[in-house]
């Protein structure tokens, strides 16, 4: 549980309930992003020695 | 018996210390009842790593209790800011860079099992040419819970700066009205619809606002928050942040040089003056140059080793010259977005929380070029009014006297009417001398203006 004293920041009770429902979006928006990052950098990986080779 | 010991004004929130000054340095109580926390910071190597990183402000510890009181856990005397200054003071770069830097130290912390318990601007300083968190005690232990400070950095941090980016107006001035954060429903009306078809603005404005005005409460079932899930909400709010931008919109003042560097020689033979006199004054070791356009002559000051606060009230102006600060490096120069016809007052609890400009401003010299005609013709100010302002905050001033038959004032009163008969050299010179002694005087080659430089006759 939150110790009293630290909550000299009102956090906001909707601002705590809201962080669980962005989580749970975030959670799921950055597994797909995640994914599409990885396809792009195994791309550009495949690409960078032919860059080499033209060098 | 101890002298009693006054918490400095701004240092009364956070029940686990504050900062207070003793014979002209600057301490901070650590009280006892963050002990567990504060030593958790220091043993974990969370303090040292972000000292080294040139994150957070280093201090020495001092065994002493200062204040005398039985709260005392331990005294920390922290590096000295040379000058404070406040967000409504910051361009939107600096903004932008400071909500930055308080999400990589909540990133960094977290490493170390820490989280930051608040999120304010005031928490960031400009010390030596970049930004620095400075509160000692925003770091407490996480206890897998949300983030405290979720709502205090939407509200201070991610507000103003969407609220500049979607509207293109620099609008620094709103954190001086709302100095604790501007309320998320305030800031979900000042965005314009098409905000909330961005994902991460619709994340933490649009539905946090939704849920804030409904969630009274409830926050105390919430058992468990995982870092990992902490971890994404910073990143999704740093992706935020690093996507917002100022619109290069130009102002009236952006091109100011590059018309001006084309009068022939104007600039070159200021400068020249300028540094001649420098090499006959005694020490001047902090300056401030007022109405300094993109801070061309604060560098030639900072260049010589002078702590140099650059203000002008042309935003678009103060963020250039912070943008190519970051990219130069430069340790002297601070820029500040001020305007001398309303610089900014002392505001929060008795007026005294965030001081005033003028009170805050304490320089060895003040540096006054091109501006004397737009606060005297454009603002309507009395010459001896602007002789007393300058008294108040300076040892020697080099100001610029610009005539009437400028080029640059006759282009001004095409628009208003001539009531400005006592704008002469004559009265310039009679109202000044009545605070300064005249030390050199010369006319700029290629130019009717005349720079002097003056030193303060003391009361």
């Amino acid at each position: 549980m939150i110790q009293a004293f630290l909550l000299y920041v009102d956090p906001g009770s909707g601002s705590y309930l809201v962080q669980v429902l962005i989580a749970a979006i975030l959670g799921v928006t950055f597994f797909f992003r995640n994914i599409k990052l990885y396809i792009r950098s195994f791309f550009l990986r495949s690409k960078k020695p032919k860059d080499n080779a033209t060098d | 018996m101890l002298p009693t010991i006054i918490a400095h004004p701004s240092s009364f929130r956070d029940p686990s210390g504050f900062i207070f000054e003793k014979e002209g340095t600057i301490y901070r109580q650590v009280n006892v009842l963050f002990r567990e926390h504060f030593d958790y910071f220091t043993n974990s190597g969370c303090y040292n790593h972000l000292v080294k990183n040139g994150l957070l402000i280093p201090h020495e510890q001092i065994n002493q209790n200062l204040t005398g009181e039985t709260t005392c856990y331990i005294t920390l005397k922290p590096e000295r800011i040379p000058f404070i200054s406040y967000p409504y003071e910051w361009s939107f770069d600096m903004l932008k860079d400071a909500a930055l830097l308080t999400l990589r130290l909540m990133k960094e912390a977290l490493h170390f099992g820490m989280v930051l318990k608040d999120a304010t601007p005031y928490n960031i300083q400009w010390y030596k040419g970049r930004l620095l968190f400075i509160d000692t005690l925003s770091f407490e232990k996480y206890e897998e819970v949300p983030w405290i400070a979720y709502r205090q950095f939407c509200e201070s941090f991610l507000g103003p700066l969407l609220i500049m980016h979607y509207t293109k107006i620099p609008l620094q001035q709103l954190q001086m009205a709302w100095p604790d954060g501007i309320p998320l429903v305030v800031i979900k009306s000042l965005l314009p619809k098409r905000s909330r078809f961005s994902f991460y603005t619709y994340l933490h404005i649009y539905l946090h606002q939704k849920i804030a005005a409904q969630g009274h409460g409830r926050y105390k079932d919430i058992q468990k928050f995982s870092k990992q899930k902490l971890v994404s909400l910073i990143s999704s709010l740093e992706l935020l942040v690093n996507k917002l931008i100022l619109n290069a919109k130009r102002s009236t003042w952006s091109d100011y040089y590059d018309e001006v560097s084309l009068r022939n020689s104007y600039l070159e033979e200021k400068k020249n003056i300028i540094n001649r006199w420098l090499n006959r004054l005694e020490t001047i070791n902090t300056a401030a140059d007022l109405g300094s356009n993109k801070g061309e002559f604060s560098r030639l000051l900072a260049a010589k080793g002078i702590h140099t606060i650059a203000t002008d009230y042309d935003p678009y102006c103060i963020n250039d010259l912070y943008t190519s600060i970051k990219v130069s490096h430069e340790k002297n120069i601070q820029p500040v977005i001020v305007d001398l016809a309303n610089p900014s007052p002392s505001i929060g609890f008795n007026n005294a929380e965030r001081s005033s400009f003028y009170n805050r401003l304490d320089a060895d010299l003040v540096l006054a070029l091109a501006l004397i005609h737009h606060l005297a013709i454009s603002k309507n100010i009395p010459l001896e009014n602007i002789a007393r302002i300058f008294h108040q905050t300076s040892r020697y001033l080099i100001i610029e006297f610009v005539p009437k038959e400028d080029v640059k004032i006759k282009l001004m009163l095409q628009q208003k009417k001539d009531i400005y008969s006592s704008y002469t050299e004559e009265n310039f010179i009679a109202s000044f001398s009545n605070f300064f002694s005249i030390e050199e005087k010369q006319i700029i080659p290629d130019s009717l203006r005349r720079l002097y430089l003056m030193k303060k006759i003391e009361a």
